[in-house]
């Protein structure tokens, strides 16, 4: 048998197609239907003007596609010699608007995305998680709301600021606007522990046994209880190997892969079309089903996201959601839970990055020479953006922009398959006892289709 | 009030990034808690669970707004959704709508996808919407123009429209009284502006028109008037306008100034460049010790 299901209420729309055998999910394949075509866009280009362009590739992580420009630009200057000198204050007010976006992000996907299933798994009536209308999802629409303010501080508007510029950063805040930014945290971190965790906020940050799962009260606690008597702490599980490309005051990077951890090679990544459309219609044949590309490293999959993270951090860090992998492995259930524990843990640590702004710092340093001036250059960045990492590669030509590459985190977790295996969250579907449940463990992923595109 | 009386809502996306949704979930809490008490808001791909895009197509009712996010195609193998084109499933919602009103940049003129050249169809709904529907309207289409729209721009469109049916557009079809004053009102750069004091990125201090591209003299918006997430624009922060309003966005190097042997190729609208430059002549001779010096040291 075989079913295929228009996944909506992601960011975009996805097609998935499933196969079955003895009423589980034996074969699928999760398709992306539309391009639009960034890289064909950018050719040609100046290379400012793709500060404008790139965070249009996706209207909930455009910080990241802007941080990934704007350091993949100052790239180009080091590779030539002339690296541009920065100040920690612009390095913090980039990450600061980062993190505040996937704050933002983060509190939308729980209570937009997984919420309204989750509760569907065993109620008819969503109550106060009904989009739109629930009190709780109104809450929550208002915290991330609040919180993305913050970000308007320093960038001016949320969505699509290209605040970052090759130098630093083109805001100068002051004490009363970055004592704004660390209230709209403390207005988050309050929801958190009233709505989110039901427990008290340090208390949550402690968090460090298995057993610490039984604490948990409010939103969590309820999507645990209806997780497991659905057995999401055993399904969704997929290649148990973990990718994080870049470093910030939280993250760290690295791979993992059957528990032991490596240094990452970017040399080692590996984009592929074999499934993917091709614009010149005649390449096209039945092996062609999507418009997402594959990445791999080393010629493997990797998972990428909140979870990688988690499991990459330095040894003392993020504890809970590590001794919930070693019990649960990378299931549906602790895939949700690390995304919630890294909002946690990134509204602790943007605080502290605000707390560290020294304002009589420059923001911007104009570099020596415009990018126009430029023969030829080449650079590269790495972000950690929402949903994983996010990797641009730009060549620069006669001061035009000759060729962008961008690898979105979607692409590492939603790509097709290869020869070898199944691509991540296909893997993590197969298994799954009917397409209610295959649709969690999608969504678990956080599925941006117009990232996953481009 | 019952939900029936609620004038209904369907927002369909097109070829977009979502940024003109992520823009009104990021509206005023209590505006946009105000807004979902007075219009139903049926379908949203991305938002509501009740009803599937399906459901609409097949409903007999008509929808009192249709809201358009995004650009139109009638590629299918480029960008199929419902394994339609989006030029199908826009004329076949049109079909059924009272007022349809273009969300963002993208749904008024394609915006940045239609610079997507290998796809030759892409272009706003306006093109796309089958005559005969056009006439079948209760009004015309509305272009809420910007990249993404500014969130309290659709709620007071709808609100108004709601109060009083119908709403006075300027010649792009948008809105007069949000798009009838420039970026440039309301921004607090204006004192350096008028005394020609150049500005720098990273800098509270100085007017962005002059080397950073400001646009804000020629783009008709309301940003600085209306500000962003009710507390902030882009020319506020130190970042110039790169005119997402126009019908021209998005053009060459945004973030810089053109110019001619120093002096700007473009000026304010409805001055004459002569005239601009002797004013430019006379301002500048007036040396302002304060507007000279930082804000705060
Ligand atoms: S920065 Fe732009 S909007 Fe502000 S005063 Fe200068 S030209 Fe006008």
């Amino acid at each position: 048998m075989k079913t295929i299901d228009l996944v909506e209420r992601i960011e975009g729309e996805a097609k998935l197609s499933c196969s079955w055998k003895n009423g589980v999910i034996c074969d699928a394949s999760i398709d992306f239907l539309n391009f639009r075509g960034f890289e064909y866009i950018l050719k040609g280009k100046s290379p400012l003007d793709a500060l404008v362009y790139t965070p249009r590739i996706c209207g909930i992580c455009g910080q990241a596609h802007l941080k990934a420009s704007v350091e993949a630009l100052e790239d180009i200057y080091k590779n030539l010699n002339e690296p541009l000198t920065l100040t920690p204050k612009s390095l913090l007010l980039r990450e600061i608007g980062l993190n505040i976006e996937i704050i933002d992000s983060h509190i939308k996907w729980f209570y937009m995305f997984i919420m309204p299933d989750i509760v569907k798994l065993q109620n008819s009536d969503l109550g106060i998680y009904t989009p739109l209308k629930g009190s709780r999802w109104l809450e929550a629409s208002k915290t991330a709301s609040e919180t993305i303010k913050g970000l308007a501080l320093i960038g001016g508007q949320w969505p699509h600021t290209s605040y970052m510029i090759p130098g630093g950063v083109m805001s100068d805040p002051t004490l009363l606007e970055l004592t704004s930014i660390q209230n709209y945290m403390d207005y988050a971190i309050r929801f958190f522990e009233n709505s989110i965790s039901g427990v008290d906020f340090d208390t949550y940050l402690s968090f460090s046994n298995i057993k610490d799962l039984d604490l948990l009260k409010g939103d969590l606690e309820y999507f645990k209880n209806i997780a497991i008597t659905n057995s999401l702490q055993k399904l969704g599980t997929s290649h148990d190997r973990f990718i994080s490309l870049a470093s910030s005051s939280l993250f760290d990077e690295g791979i993992i892969r059957q528990r032991t951890a490596y240094k990452i090679d970017l040399g080692k990544i590996k984009e592929s079309s074999e499934h993917t459309f091709s614009l010149n219609k005649e390449e096209n044949n039945s092996s062609k089903t999507t418009w997402s590309k594959s990445v791999s490293y080393n010629n493997s999959f990797f998972e990428t996201g909140p979870l990688s993270r988690a499991l990459i951090s330095k040894e003392s860090n993020r504890k809970f959601i590590k001794e919930l992998h070693k019990q649960y492995n990378d299931s549906a259930m602790v895939r949700v839970l690390a995304r919630m524990d890294e909002l946690a843990h990134l509204l602790e640590s943007t605080k502290n990055l605000i707390s560290k702004v020294d304002i009589s710092e420059e923001s911007f340093i104009k570099p020596k020479y415009s990018l126009k001036d430029i023969e030829n250059g080449q650079g590269k960045a790495v972000v950690e953006a929402c949903r994983g990492s996010l990797y641009h590669n730009v060549i620069i030509q006669n001061g035009k922009i000759k060729n962008y590459d961008v690898i979105t985190p979607t692409v590492w977790n939603l790509g097709p398959k290869n020869k070898n295996e199944n691509g991540v969250a296909q893997e993590a579907i197969i298994g799954s006892p009917n397409i209610e449940i295959a649709k969690i463990i999608l969504r678990s992923f956080d599925v941006c289709s117009v990232c996953t595109t481009h | 009030m019952t939900n029936k009386q609620k004038p209904t809502i369907v927002w369909f996306q097109a070829i977009t990034c979502n940024g003109n949704t992520h823009s009104l979930l990021s509206a005023n809490s209590a505006r946009l808690e105000l807004f979902l008490n007075s219009f139903d808001l049926i379908y949203h791909p991305s938002l509501t669970v009740d009803k599937t895009l399906e459901d609409i197509l097949n409903q007999k009712e008509k929808i009192d707004y249709l809201l358009v996010e995004g650009a139109i195609s009638s590629n299918k193998d480029i960008f199929a959704l419902k394994n339609s084109t989006t030029n199908d499933l826009l004329n076949k919602l049109a079909l059924k709508a009272n007022y349809i009103i273009a969300v963002g940049s993208c749904a008024c003129y394609g915006g940045i996808h239609k610079k997507f050249e290998e796809d030759k169809t892409i272009s706003g709904i306006k093109e796309n919407i089958n005559e005969k529907i056009l006439k079948n309207l209760k009004h015309e289409i509305i272009n809420l123009n910007g990249c993404p729209v500014h969130p309290e721009w659709i709620l007071q469109t709808l609100f108004t429209l709601k109060a009083y049916g119908k709403i006075s557009l300027d010649k792009e079809k948008r809105p007069i009284e949000l798009y009838s004053t420039l970026a440039h009102h309301g921004c607090t750069r204006n004192e350096y502006f008028e005394w020609k004091i150049e500005g720098s990125f990273g800098e509270k201090e100085g007017c962005l028109f002059y080397e950073q591209g400001c646009r804000g003299p020629m783009t008709h918006s309301s940003c600085n008037k209306i500000l962003w997430n009710d507390i902030s624009s882009k020319t506020r922060v130190g970042m110039p306008c790169i005119g997402c309003t126009e019908n021209d966005f998005p053009r060459n190097d945004m973030l810089e100034t053109k110019k001619n042997i120093g002096i700007p190729q473009d000026v304010p609208l409805g001055i004459s460049k002569r005239a601009y430059l002797s004013l430019t002549g006379i301002a500048k001779t007036f040396k302002i010790d304060r507007l000279n010096k930082k804000l705060m040291e």
